[in-house]
């Protein structure tokens, strides 16, 4: 359990500086070239990472068919972010990525599909939930409320403002 | 409408690779399925980047080295990802890397570290990551 907390936390913080850098690249490379090169050398790392940890015994592994069809989930997580935020603006967009996340995973544990195991579902985790998702609302979307006055009754000054 | 929905099946690929990838490594070991999603991933990207005739590559050499590079930190975030799904499920694992991820966040962009502008920390975004901290607590209680 410590063992698992730990590595969420170190994995996290790397999402977090993996985030900025690709933010780096994609100001001068389109978000398609960026996601090539950043999945090329995720898998140079990791292919470099087992061969150095399993040595050739690498390659002795029995995949069902489907594994094959991996990569398609992280383009598919690529194209829909990147729509949303076009259409919504960051802020908003990956509030919502987020939520959904949290909530898929919730979903996910209860029903145990895909090998997972299965955890039941308690009323205390719906609630530990609806907690982690007023956190990510209030992260993300904390910084417009407090620029912005809650009612705005003129459109001019409202369109102004974003 | 659609940005909405777009956000919203944004969130739900990113628990199924979790998920997937968890179950794949734990068939077949972590480095494989690691390598195994980013070559598959990739290949298809790459299509991607052919069908739609990107030339942006050509803008690549602008790119400082150590952000191009930025891609190799996977292969830890996914063998860490893996590894805290298998032991402790899917939700927690979700909630302490978005944490993490946040805190972190607050941090560089507080201090405006790899070329990001440096915006001030609000106490809503404290607040916030307070909450999801105790959101995680009473989950795991």
């Amino acid at each position: 359990m410590a063992l698992g907390i730990f590595l969420a936390i170190i994995g996290g913080a790397f999402v977090s500086i993996q985030n900025t850098f690709n933010a780096n690249v994609k100001k001068r490379v389109s978000v398609w070239t960026t996601t090539a090169l950043v999945l090329l050398l995720g898998f140079a790392a990791s292919f470099v990472a087992g061969l150095a940890f399993e040595g050739t015994g690498l390659f002795r592994f029995d995949a069902e068919p489907w594994f094959w069809f991996s990569g398609i989930v992280g383009v598919g997580v690529v194209a829909c972010v990147t729509q949303g935020v076009q259409i919504l603006g960051p802020s908003r967009a990956i509030s919502l990525v987020m939520v959904s996340q949290i909530f898929f995973g919730l979903m996910w544990d209860t029903l145990g599909w895909f090998g997972l195991e299965q955890v039941p579902f308690t009323w205390q985790s719906l609630i530990g939930v609806l907690m982690i998702s007023g956190g990510v609302l209030l992260f993300q979307l904390g910084p417009k409320l407090e620029q912005k006055p809650f009612v705005k009754l003129n459109p001019e000054t409202m369109e102004a403002n974003d | 409408m659609k940005g909405i929905i777009f956000a919203l099946l944004g969130g739900f690929f990113l628990t199924f690779q979790s998920v997937a990838n968890a179950t794949i490594s734990s068939q077949i070991g972590s480095w494989q399925a690691a390598a195994m999603t980013q070559l598959t991933g990739f290949v298809l990207a790459i299509f991607i980047v052919l069908i739609i005739r990107d030339r942006s590559y050509r803008q690549l050499t602008q790119v400082s080295p150590l952000y191009a590079s930025g891609g190799m930190l996977a292969a830890i975030v996914l063998f860490s990802n893996m590894t805290a799904v298998h032991i402790m499920g899917v939700t927690l694992t979700i909630a302490i890397f978005l944490i993490a991820q946040l805190v972190l966040a607050i941090v560089i962009d507080g201090k405006g570290w790899f070329d990001m502008s440096q915006k001030r920390i609000g106490k809503t975004q404290i607040f916030g990551v307070l909450m999801m901290i105790a959101g995680v607590i009473i989950l795991k209680l």
